[in-house]
């Protein structure tokens, strides 16, 4: 097995509310290796953009590390000082987010903010070179634009091109492609991907999009109620779901219906954890729970190439393929 | 036969600016669309191919400069007579809810305009309430309270309470969860059985789209390149365009 850029360890975060306290991580066991691409699956408030965001520690104030640790490159990122937190995010991560125009900076000219990404005085050449590889077209015209004078897509690519300017060894990108057109969202990955496996770093992407998943990862770790309850390759994960989650959400994503067929969204709602789950969080939801589920916490076990968090996953499997059919 | 709901024939829409309108833009190029009573019709297209600025004239709120709207087989007219026969929801139904009223008054709303008495706008909102899935005591909470998926169901709740004959979905779906996404198509799928509202459902996500629509008309650059039943775009689009949106279903 190759090196491991992230090392996550019974990591539990939780947010102060005024009045409580809410768990958005419950424990999780995460390892991102060097030259792979990771998503994390799972709907709003399942904890993966906070688990992402961790990563950096660019958590709001508000949230709190309860247990558990994080090493990025080596660095515990949960202990480190503010100095040694800031060389780790100059130098080795690079993060892109939902939304371009509001990560650029607005007043500032593209030269300028790109400039500033690569640290020093780099010459106008290396600035159009940079956004090249990024495969923007016209880079002298791009450069001396603002980002409000930049489409979608453009403006992700001036914000991936600014990710990978020191060639970090971690990208993070929090729903790359939700705020763009359907039609250039594969474009945009497929660039991603591509300046990733150039420069051998690993990419973690957040999404809830399952299809564009299947396309650009290469592991998938699907996240409920703060936990990770299905970790393994994309293919065994999404073709044969060993977790009742991950069955139940490739149901209910339009896409993979046939046509007249009706979609089963998933009854209930998710959970919002106030301390440890000492059950299994989706047991309220789950069409296969038994007594077991409702007393006594999961834990991961590897089960048919992934891991999976658990008590009647064999019985998932034997429920037959996937409802998902052959990504064209 | 009845006429069709919304009927555009060959509409036109120029968007003027500079000095004395000097530089125009085509946002609509000659589209010809029909909506018929009981039907929903997709739209897909990417942003800047001009189905919002269609539904804009579907809803009556952008006049077209050239070609013609009919609704109901009868000219437009005033936006006025038309009360309580249009309806909109929107993508974000944070921004469309007035975050500081009740979500029971955002609901009846629509029916204090037409002047409806106060006894059976409670029970309309009731059962409306009901029909989109929310407990009744949601009137009395504030949008800040709900879930996006809880919320989105305010909206349709108010879009439906005046039994339009005619209701857009702008993105309707888009900011939602997988699941609850699943939930929200079902829902506006078993109200049309029942109220037989005609429907325009836009999007650029054309796996939800072809869900819930019985025809889908794809936009590109002002115009409908491809229109056909949604079960076409289950197999194998015409146009080039068409294939790669389906590309990234």
């Amino acid at each position: 097995m190759s090196r491991a850029v992230v090392d996550i360890n019974d990591l539990v975060i939780g947010y102060d509310t005024g009045t409580r306290q809410v768990r958005a991580l419950d424990g999780v066991d995460l390892t991102v290796f060097a030259d792979e691409t990771l998503a994390i699956v799972g709907e709003s408030g399942s904890g993966k953009t906070t688990l992402g965001m961790a990563a950096g520690r660019l958590l709001p104030p508000e949230a709190q590390v309860l247990g558990g640790r994080i090493s990025v490159c080596g660095v515990d990122v949960t202990q480190a000082d503010d100095l040694t937190l800031r060389q780790l995010r100059h130098t080795r991560l690079g993060f892109v987010f939902q939304n371009p125009t509001s990560a650029l900076d607005p007043t500032m000219r593209i030269s300028r903010q790109v400039a500033l990404a690569m640290g020093g005085r780099p010459d106008p050449q290396a600035i159009a070179e940079l956004l090249a590889r990024a495969e923007l077209p016209e880079p002298e015209r791009i450069l001396r634009a603002f980002p409000h004078e930049l489409s979608g897509g453009m403006a992700q690519r001036v914000v991936i091109a600014m990710a990978i300017a020191r060639n970090p060894d971690l990208l993070i990108a929090d729903e790359p492609t939700a705020s763009l057109d359907a039609s250039i969202r594969a474009r945009v990955m497929t660039t991603l991907g591509k300046l990733r496996a150039e420069s051998a770093a690993s990419l973690v992407i957040l999404s809830h999009d399952l299809s564009l998943i299947a396309r650009h990862a290469d592991r998938v770790a699907v996240m409920y109620g703060g936990r990770i309850v299905e970790l393994g390759p994309v293919a065994a994960v999404l073709d044969a779901p060993a977790h009742p989650y991950t069955r139940a959400l490739l149901t209910a994503a339009a896409g993979n219906e046939r046509p007249g067929e009706r979609l089963r969204p998933i009854p209930g709602t998710p959970p919002v954890l106030t301390g440890r789950a000492e059950a299994c969080a989706f047991a309220p939801r789950c069409l296969l729970r038994e007594l077991r589920c409702e007393a006594e916490r999961p834990e991961a076990r590897a089960l048919a190439g992934r891991d999976v968090v658990c008590h009647c996953a064999e019985a998932v499997i034997a429920s037959g393929p996937s409802p998902r059919r052959e990504v064209r | 036969m009845d006429a069709p709901v919304i009927a555009l024939e060959d509409v036109r829409v120029t968007y003027r600016s500079g000095f004395l309108g000097g530089t125009g833009f085509d946002a609509l190029r000659g589209v010809s669309l029909d909506v018929a009573a009981s039907e929903t019709v997709g739209l897909v297209g990417e942003s800047g191919s001009g189905k919002t600025t269609l539904a804009r004239v579907c809803l009556g709120l952008l006049a077209p400069t050239a070609g013609q709207m009919r609704f109901a087989g009868q000219p437009f007219g005033k936006l006025r007579q038309r009360r309580g026969q249009l309806s909109v929801v929107l993508q974000h139904p944070e921004w469309a809810l007035n975050p500081r009223l009740r979500c029971g008054r955002s609901v009846e709303e629509p029916l204090v305009l037409t002047g409806v008495p106060a006894a059976e706008r409670r029970a309309r909102v009731a059962a409306i309430l009901d029909q989109v899935g929310l407990d009744p005591g949601f009137a009395a909470r504030l949008p800040g309270q709900l879930s996006g998926g809880q919320r989105q169901r305010i909206a349709i709740a108010r879009a439906l309470i005046t039994s339009p004959r005619f209701i857009v979905f702008d993105e309707a779906v888009s900011a939602l969860d997988v699941s609850v996404q699943a939930q929200v198509l079902n829902l506006i799928r078993d109200l049309q059985a029942e109220h037989g509202f005609g429907a325009l459902f836009i999007s650029h996500d054309l796996a939800a789209t072809r869900y819930v629509s019985d025809r889908i008309a794809v936009m590109l650059e002002g115009q409908i390149v491809e229109e056909g039943p949604a079960a076409r775009f289950y197999q194998t689009p015409e146009h080039p365009y068409t294939r790669a949106l389906m590309a990234a279903v």
